[in-house]
Order: structure tokens, then C-alpha cells, then sequence
């Protein structure tokens, strides 16, 4: 019974319903519709990567076509100048890390628990976990500010950075989703023949849940990749600042007095995206939906 | 289920909100004693009043004390230039006092920053970019030092001040910020594009409003500009300060937005000026929408209302001129006054080293350094006669001459409490009065005067 | 079929539950939640009472008890009242057309199609990248000599999107919406994989056409996933921070496209009226526990 349950989880291509709609004529039209809406979805990258390469900003019609003669790597060298793009893609990159790490760890430890061990007031933390996800993070902003910069003394540090997003309740909801589905006596045979709940937890859980790791792990990735706010406040230093806060305070204050501001802060806005990207295409493929979805219906 | 997730609640909450009571909030026994309703209000009024006094952190029983400090100043580039030769200079003559300096964390405003660094007690000893609006809400947070509690601090600043001086001590009497340099509002306008539209670029026709008004429709007509001026339409606090407030000073003569906690902005004199921008946006002489970047430097505007630190920014891409604000029916350019932009050096409640902060304070707004910020950056220092006392700089610059002149009659922000949320309110009713043309300007201005009444009384 | 848990039985037992190994293994995060959320929450809820601001560390201020005032403040101060309109203008043209493009797209992509790769991840691509980033090109686009107003002509509105105040809202609306699409769209995927295939099948054979297959079957198919992504959607437009923030900085034109979260921001950090901002915030989250509670009720109604 076991390995069915590991087979229907590990091979996706199976369970994947094909409605009976062949490859015909009738089906061009939407097709179409398809393609042209995924145009316009990417258009607003395309027009990014345009801008960042121009010399002259271009606002009309033809801007969206750009003259080759008018291209150049300029805007990409005016906000390093301002912004030392490869320091603060490292500070992201650390930031992203610390948080993707505490939240694998802790996180993976939290779903299973809420998942499959029974104990009193695991409704409380759960229903706390789901209060978090609606509250605006703003709310707490002000607190938790006085609360790591004075009494724990993290200014301008990047464990001050990570605190506060350190454990991504959705990542934490996907793994309790997904431990959700797996049946109890996949695990009791293991216990009867001795094993201690982490050593289930390792051997046995951790390697069926690894899509659901790997979806976790990429919304865990969104969040302070692309946060600024809350850095901003944390470091005073620019060399401990993450891109998306070096990029927004350059669109607020610096641009202005760049060659071509808008091309410049496209620059950075390139740079920004690329990573987060290139991370999504890869991992793609392994976005197994049918993860998130079991146990979310009902 | 539920009552278990009550009862465990309901503990965290009363453990928590014991532990918040004593918490380190914000000091000590700060967290106020709660008053009965009624008398609340009350003694918020003469408390706030009274702790303006009282809410000065740090007692400089350490005034002696010298060590190494951190500064910040402003990410102007131009300053930034300045600030790095002023720190090695005096890095090289005080081994044991190094000063380490820092362009400020850029962000929507330096207020912002600087408010959330005293909050953290982590600021640095001296900010040289501290705005005077800003200076009652961070001495009512007790982020500042009095300049007063050093022996020479009154009079050393207003030795080099001079009268000037009087309009940035606080309700106290104190100085809680030392005036630094100024960048006296003018207007500049393009030459070559005045020339296109037929326009004389010599004592151009920019005195009057009449004038003014006509001059930007020919502009835009045949100047080849989309707008003949663009001050930011936004509803940042501070806008103000670049549309309505130089023009109400000058046609004012030289009043405040508030003076004795009167709001003055609803005289004739106010809403003459406030009429005079309505019909350049009901014109369509000046966009509603912001511009990204520097539109009179990309000659997308004809005019530009700003002071002289601009002049850096504008280069040899605009062939300029400059000269004062216009009034309701002209005035004597050696009558106009105008807003002062000026930046002061604000002193922080979190150093240790105060000795070294006075004193690297008076370095830094010596003669020499002040010629040298004239020089690097073409912003007036707060001298009482800048004039005679930089004759080669003038001489070899005379076009800055004019903004020498007018700096000797500048009008500051009024120095009162919520100054911040005075000009935020006042900003939402000229935004919708003026700019948006929503409600008709009297209505708004008084509704907005009623209230900052109230706010600058100290409540 | 319970599987009877090694262990000691009886009271202890009941009260502590089957697997006391839990409280070892949620012992981190629960440290992390009461720690950096669970007391600044409560921090938050004590100073909506005061008339509170931050100060130096040491300062001695006084910081008077004012009861409800900051909530009567809020909630009869027409910039907050604003706001509430704007969010609410938000979600009922977010989330109808998130539910409708998000189930339509899901439904489309399920199918083998060519090109199918590129279908999906074109359209989650913009739920990966930062609105920082994405927030120049739209900027650009709405200009008043943007792009969109060069290809609309004269059609464009005077004064242009951004700064218009009929405009302003739809725009952030337009942007959140094309920005979070992906992720319902994966919900849905998801949803639509429970539906078994024969009910497509016999519904073709029983002369059904796409129409009438996707109302009949899809839509009451992935019915609880609707109400997900309607109370996630909603949580989502009531928090409106980052769009309104980057893209029309100080609240638009006259407030048009102020969110409460903006508010909170603008009050607690830019004016320093924490006290104030924090009661913003409570009744903010109040109000939004109360929607989501009427949504869940209203569309799980049998």
C-alpha cells in the first residue's frame, strides 16, 4: 500500500486528466486567444528589457521597436555607479538565503508536526498561523522595528534582515497541506519497528514531500527577494542593502540625476528580475499543482 | 476546541500586556500615566506643552567628552564632495577624534530615516541635512541636543548668522538645530527657449502675475515646451515649499504660513497666490502629473522654481537665467523675499562623544569650510554677509550673485509642533483646491487653517 | 483503521495528546510566531490606546491614556474613509476578474496544448518578480506620454491615468491583478485535477458543448478553491501597500488611490502618530476578518 501511495505522489504524469480535446481546427481560435494573452502578459518585460537598452528614452509607438543604433549597456553602467549592483544582489542573495533556510528547516518541522502529530493545541497554532497570513505586515512593522533594533540590538545586520520573515507561513500551510495527505499507517510501520519520530521524518517524509519542498521553496523565495521595505528600515549602511531597496530609493531620490533615469532605473529593475527568473524556469517542471491542491478543496 | 484557543489566548494576552506595560517602549517611566477621560485631553495639552521643555533626552553633563563620531550628510553629489574633503581634513589633524562620514539612507524623505533612527537610538552624533520642518517632531521625541548647553553654542551661532538666526530656535527659545546653508527660491528660466517664443531674455516679463500668466501661454504656444513651468504636483508634506509658499512670502513680504499660531495663508495675499496657480493649471501651463527626472534640465519645461544647488544639476545643458518670484503687482526685486530651502545640522541625543561633535561642528562651519561649500556646491552658507565676505568667489561667479543677494531675505518653515502634519494638511487642501480644482480654494484653506490651529497650539 | 500509538494511555495521555513529540517539533516556530509577531501584535493593540510616538531610548515623554479617541479618530477621518472606498473600488474589479481569468486560463492550460511550457510559465511570471521592479515599466506605460497614450490618441483621458482620479485605482487594480494571476491560476490547476474525466467525457457524448462543459461541470467542480481564492484575493486588495505606495506616491490625486495600509504608513512612520496608525491597523484587520468570515458563509452556503 505503501509504494502505490509513493507512486501516485512521485510520478505527476499519471492522474493528469486529458480531456478527450485532440489537436484540431476548432480548437486555433482559442489557441490563439492563448498565445495573444501571454503576449501581453510578457509584454511589460519586453518593454523593460527595451528600455534598459536604449540611450534616449523613447515614449512613443516606436520605442516598443527600438532602433538598434539606439541601444546600449549605458543606463546598466549609470546606476552602478550609484548602486553597486553586485554588492546589494549579494545581500539579496543572503537575505533570500537565511530566509529559505529557517523556513526549510523550522517550517518543514512545523508542517509535519500539524500535520501528523496529534497533540493538545495544535488547532491554536494553526489558527495563529492563519491570523499571521491576514494581518498586513505594516501593522507590526513599527513594534517589531523597536522590538530588533533595541532589545536585541540587530541594526544594521542581516540576522535583523531575516528575523521577521524568517519562517513563510504559506510555506508552513503547503508542507501541513501536503503531510495532510499522506495516511498515518505509512508512518506507523516505521514506528512499531522502533524508528524515532525524526528519523521518520527524514527517511520517510522529507524525500516523498519534495515537490511540495520545491513549491514551497520558490514562494518562500518571492517574499525578500523582492521586499524593500522592511530592510530599509533595518540597515542604515548601503553596503548591507538588498537590491530592491537600493532600486526603490534610486526610483525615489537619484534617478533624476541620471543620463536617462527611466532607462537606468529599467537597468536595475532587470537586474533584479533576472535572478527570481531564471530560479522559476528552472524549477518549473517540478511544480507539481497537485500538491497544493489536495486538501485545499474542502 | 474553541474554548481552549480562548482560555490560551486570553493568558498570552494579559502576560503579554503586563510585560508590555514595562517594556522598553520608549524610556524609562515614559509610558504616561493614564488619566481619568475626561481630564484627558486636558492635561495632553499642558503636558505636551510642558514636556516640549522636558523631552530633551540627554543632559550634556558629557559636553566635555571627545572621541570618534559619525556624521551623515546628504546624497547630493555635490555635497557628498564636500562632506568627504571637510571629514579628511579634520581627520588628519585629530588622529585621536576620527570622524567617519556617510551619505544619509536615501529614502521618500530624510524625515522618515531620521525618525526611525532616533527611535532606535542608533543616529549618528551630527546630521548635516536636517530639515527645519522636521526639528519640533524629533525634539518632541527627544532626538536632539540643545546647542545652548555649550558654553559658546547661542552665541557662536548667532555670531555667524545673525538675525537670520531668530526664526530657528524652538518655542523654548533654544537651538535645537544650527542653521547651515540656504538655496533661496528664485525662479530660473530657459534663454534659448524664450528666445524661440519672441521673448525678451533680458528683464524678462516675469514680474507681475498678469505678466507671468501671459508669458507661459506664449510658451507653451511657441516655445516648443510642454509646460512653461512644472513644480511637482505631488502630495508629499513638503511640496509646498516649491509652489505656494515662495510666492505667498513675497507677496506677503516676508510673512510665515503661521506666525503667534495664527494661520495667514487665508488673507488676500494668500489666495491671490493660490488663484495665480489655479489659472496655470486651468490653463494647462503646468502638467497635474509628476514628471520623472529634471524637467527643466530636459527642457520639457520652460521655467523652473528652485534654488541654486540646481545650477549643478542644469550645467551646460540649459542656457539659464534667474530672477526673483513674481507678486500680485510687481515689486522692487531688492523688496521680494522668498522661502529659504535651508538645511540645518541637527545634533543628536544618541552621541557620546559631544565634545568632539561641538567641535567638529564649528570646523566644519568655519570660514574656510563655509567658502568651501560656496565653491563645491554654489549653496549659500548661512553667513550674515556672503557676499563681502567671499568678494573672488562672486567676482569669478557672478551669476550666482543674485542668489547671494536674495538669501539675505529669506523666510524659514515656522518652527512649531506637528510642523510636519501642518504642511501635510495644508498640502491635501491646495491639492485639492488648486491643483485638482475640486472645491473652491477659500472653502478648502479655511477648513485647512481651522485645523492646523489646533495643531500648532501643541495638542 | 487506528493504529493504536505506543505509549502510556489515560489522562495523561488526553490531556497532552497522542504525540507530545509535537510540541518539540512546532517548539521553534511557535517561538518564532509569539516572538516576533504575537507580541509586536499585542504592542500594537496597547498603543492604539495612548496617544503614543516613539522616542529616543531614555527620553522621558509624556504619552497620556486617550481610550478610543484614535479609533473615533479613524474611523470619522474622511482621508481614512477614503481609503476604505478606494479598496473596496479595488476588490470588486479584482477579484470578480481574478476568479474569472484565473479559472478560465486554468482550465485552458490543463488541455495538452503546444507550446504549453511557455503558456505557464509566461503567464506566472509576473507572481515571481518584485513590484519594484515591474513598477518602472507600468510607470512608463501610463505616462502622460507613454505608450498607452500614444496608441489610445486622442481617446486618452485628461488628465492621464495615474494622476486621474477616476483612473487611479483601476490602474493598480489592472497591475495587481496581471501580477498575482499565476498563483490563482496554480490554485485552479490544481483544483481541476480532482475532476474526474469521465464527467467531461459523458457530458461530450451527451452533446455538450465547451460552454456548457465548463458551467455544468468545472465551475461547481472547484467550487471550495473559489472561496479560497476569493477571501485570499480580498486579504490581498484590503492590504494594498506596495502598488499604491510605488506607483502613485503620496495617495494619488486627492486621495483617490490611498489605501488604508498606505495611511498606517504615512501616520505611523512619516508623522510619527504610532498610537494612531495602530488603531488604523486594528480596525483595518477587523474588518477584514469580519469579510472573509461573510465571504467563507456566503459561498459555502449548500
Amino acid at each position: 500500500m505503501a509504494t502505490s501511495v509513493t507512486t501516485k505522489i512521485a510520478s505527476p504524469q499519471v492522474g493528469r486528466p486529458e480531456p478527450t480535446q485532440r489537436m484540431s481546427w476548432r480548437r486555433v481560435p482559442g489557441l490563439a486567444a492563448l498565445m495573444l494573452g501571454a503576449l501581453l502578459f510578457l509584454f511589460p518585460f519586453y518593454y523593460m528589457v527595451v528600455g534598459a537598452l536604449q540611450r534616449e528614452p523613447k515614449t512613443d509607438i516606436s520605442g516598443a521597436f527600438p532602433n538598434p543604433a539606439n541601444l546600449t549597456f549605458a543606463n546598466f553602467a549609470d546606476i552602478n555607479a550609484r548602486v553597486d549592483l553586485v554588492r546589494t544582489l549579494i545581500n539579496s542573495g543572503i537575505f533570500t538565503g537565511g530566509v529559505l533556510l529557517a523556513t526549510f528547516f523550522i517550517g518543514l518541522l512545523a508542517g509535519y508536526a500539524l500535520a501528523q502529530l496529534s497533540f493538545r493545541g495544535r488547532s491554536v497554532v494553526f489558527n495563529a498561523m492563519l491570523l499571521i497570513l491576514v494581518l498586513p505586515f505594516q501593522l507590526f512593522m513599527i513594534p517589531l522595528y523597536v522590538l530588533i533594533v533595541r532589545t536585541y540590538g540587530l541594526a544594521d545586520s542581516y540576522l535583523g534582515m531575516i528575523l521577521p520573515f524568517a519562517v513563510n507561513a504559506t510555506a508552513v500551510f503547503i508542507f501541513r497541506q501536503f503531510f495532510m495527505q499522506l495516511p498515518r499507517d505509512l508512518f506507523d510501520s516505521a514506528r512499531i519497528d522502533g524508528a524515532s519520530e525524526l528519523m521518520i521524518l527524514r527517511r520517510i517524509a522529507v524525500p516523498l514531500a519534495r515537490p511540495a519542498i520545491i513549491t514551497a521553496m520558490i514562494v518562500t523565495f518571492i517574499g525578500p527577494w523582492n521586499e524593500f521595505l522592511w530592510p530599509f528600515l533595518i540597515t542604515k549602511q548601503h553596503d548591507l542593502q538588498p537590491l530592491a531597496v537600493a532600486l526603490a530609493n534610486y526610483i525615489s531620490t537619484v534617478a533624476a540625476r541620471a543620463a536617462n533615469p527611466f532607462g537606468s532605473i529599467l537597468a536595475g529593475a532587470v537586474v533584479l528580475v533576472i535572478p527570481a527568473v531564471v530560479v522559476f524556469v528552472l524549477f518549473q517542471r517540478q511544480f507539481i499543482e497537485s500538491n497544493l491542491g489536495s486538501g485545499v478543496k474542502g | 476546541m474553541s474554548r481552549t484557543w480562548l482560555r490560551l489566548g486570553s493568558i498570552a494576552a494579559v502576560l503579554a500586556l503586563l510585560l508590555g506595560a514595562c517594556a522598553d517602549l520608549g524610556g524609562g517611566g515614559g509610558t504616561g500615566a493614564p488619566a481619568s477621560g475626561a481630564a484627558a485631553s486636558g492635561a495632553a495639552a499642558s503636558g505636551a506643552a510642558a514636556s516640549g521643555a522636558a523631552a530633551s533626552g540627554a543632559a550634556p553633563s558629557a559636553a566635555g567628552t571627545k572621541g570618534a563620531i559619525k556624521i551623515w550628510y546628504s546624497n547630493n553629489k555635490e555635497e557628498v564632495t564636500w562632506g568627504k574633503a571637510v571629514v579628511a581634513a579634520w581627520n588628519k589633524d585629530h588622529p585621536d577624534e576620527q570622524v567617519t562620514g556617510e551619505e544619509i539612507p536615501a529614502g521618500k524623505s530624510s524625515e522618515e530615516v531620521i525618525g526611525a533612527s532616533i527611535t532606535a537610538g542608533n543616529t549618528p552624533c551630527l546630521i548635516f541635512n536636517t530639515a527645519p520642518a522636521a526639528v519640533p517632531q524629533f525634539e518632541k521625541q527627544g532626538g536632539l541636543v540643545a546647542l545652548d548647553s555649550f558654553p559658546d553654542g547661542a552665541s557662536y551661532i548667532k555670531d555667524r548668522t545673525g538675525d537670520r538666526a531668530d526664526q530657528y530656535k524652538f518655542t523654548d527659545g533654544k537651538y535645537y538645530q544650527m542653521p547651515w546653508k540656504t538655496n533661496p527660491v528664485m525662479i530660473f528660466y530657459n534663454k534659448t527657449v524664450f528666445t524661440k517664443a519672441g521673448l525678451a531674455t533680458d528683464n524678462p516679463p516675469l514680474k507681475t502675475y498678469a505678466d507671468f500668466l501671459a508669458t507661459a501661454k506664449t510658451l507653451v504656444a511657441k516655445g516648443g515646451v510642454q509646460a512653461a513651468i512644472w513644480p511637482s504636483p505631488s502630495a508629499d508634506f513638503y511640496q509646498p515649499w516649491f509652489d505656494f509658499y515662495p510666492l505667498f512670502i513675497a507677496q506677503s513680504g516676508g510673512k510665515a504660513l503661521v506666525e503667534g499660531g495664527e494661520p495667514l495663508f487665508t488673507t488676500a495675499d494668500g489666495l491671490a497666490v493660490a488663484n495665480f496657480w489655479k489659472s496655470l493649471y486651468d490653463g494647462n501651463l503646468t502638467p497635474k502629473e509628476a514628471y520623472q527626472g529634471d524637467s527643466f534640465a530636459d527642457q520639457k519645461a520652460a521655467m523652473a522654481i528652485v534654488g541654486p544647488w540646481a545650477i549643478a544639476v542644469y550645467g551646460d545643458k540649459v542656457k539659464w537665467g534667474a530672477v526673483p518670484v513674481p507678486t500680485k503687482d510687481g515689486k522692487d526685486p531688492k523688496d521680494i523675499h522668498t522661502f529659504s530651502d535651508e538645511k540645518s545640522i541637527g545634533m543628536y541625543s544618541s552621541c557620546k562623544n559631544l565634545g568632539t561633535a561641538w567641535d567638529f561642528l564649528k570646523f566644519s562651519t568655519s570660514k574656510d569650510n563655509d567658502g568651501q561649500l560656496l565653491t563645491l556646491t554654489g549653496q549659500m552658507p548661512m553667513r550674515a554677509d556672503v557676499v563681502g565676505t567671499y568678494p573672488d568667489y562672486f567676482t569669478a561667479h557672478p551669476e550666482y550673485k543674485a542668489f547671494a543677494d536674495q538669501a539675505s531675505r529669506t523666510v524659514e518653515v515656522p518652527s512649531v509642533p506637528n510642523s510636519v502634519e501642518m504642511w501635510q494638511t495644508f498640502r491635501t487642501a491646495y491639492s485639492e483646491s488648486v491643483i485638482f480644482g475640486k472645491t473652491p480654494i477659500e472653502q478648502a484653506f479655511k477648513a485647512a487653517a481651522d485645523k492646523i490651529k489646533t495643531l500648532v497650539s501643541g495638542n | 483503521m487506528a493504529v493504536v500509538a505506543v505509549g502510556h494511555g489515560g489522562r495523561m495521555r488526553r490531556l497532552i495528546g497522542r504525540d507530545p513529540i509535537g510540541y518539540l517539533f512546532i517548539a521553534p516556530y511557535v517561538i518564532f510566531l509569539a516572538g516576533l509577531f504575537a507580541y509586536p501584535l499585542l504592542v500594537a493593540l496597547y498603543i492604539s490606546f495612548f496617544d503614543f510616538f516613539f522616542a529616543a531610548p531614555g527620553a522621558h515623554v509624556a504619552r497620556p491614556f486617550v481610550g478610543l479617541d484614535n479609533y473615533a479618530r479613524a474611523l470619522s477621518d474622511p482621508v481614512f474613509q477614503r481609503s476604505i472606498l478606494n479598496v473596496a473600488e479595488f476588490i470588486i474589479i479584482n477579484v470578480p476578474l481574478t476568479v474569472l481569468l484565473a479559472l478560465v486560463l486554468a482550465s485552458a492550460l490543463n488541455a495538452k496544448l503546444p507550446f504549453r511550457t511557455f503558456f505557464r510559465v509566461s503567464y506566472y511570471i509576473p507572481y515571481v518578480t518584485a513590484s519594484v521592479a515591474v513598477i518602472g515599466v507600468w510607470l512608463w506605460l501610463f505616462s502622460g506620454g507613454g505608450l498607452l497614450n500614444g496608441v489610445l490618441g486622442p481617446l486618452s483621458p485628461k488628465p492621464s491615468w495615474l494622476v486621474n482620479e477616476l483612473w487611479a485605482m483601476p490602474v493598480i487594480a489592472l497591475v495587481v491583478t496581471w501580477k498575482q494571476l499565476g498563483f490563482y491560476v496554480l490554485l485552479y490547476l490544481a483544483a481541476l485535477q480532482n475532476i474526474p474525466r469521465e464527467l467531461y467525457e459523458a457530458a461530450e457524448v451527451d452533446g455538450a458543448g465547451v460552454v456548457r462543459r465548463f458551467t455544468a461541470i468545472t465551475v461547481p467542480g472547484v467550487r471550495s478553491v473559489t472561496t479560497l481564492v476569493v477571501i485570499l484575493a480580498t486579504i490581498v486588495g484590503a492590504n494594498l501597500f506596495t502598488e499604491p505606495y510605488l506607483l502613485t506616491g503620496g495617495g494619488g490625486p486627492n486621495g483617490a488611490s490611498m489605501s488604508p495600509v498606505l495611511l498606517m504608513y504615512r501616520e505611523g512612520i512619516e508623522q510619527g502618530h504610532a498610537g494612531y496608525a495602530a488603531a488604523i491597523g486594528t480596525v483595518l484587520a477587523i474588518a477584514v476578518m469580519a469579510i472573509s468570515a461573510f465571504n467563507r458563509f456566503v459561498l459555502e452556503r449548500e
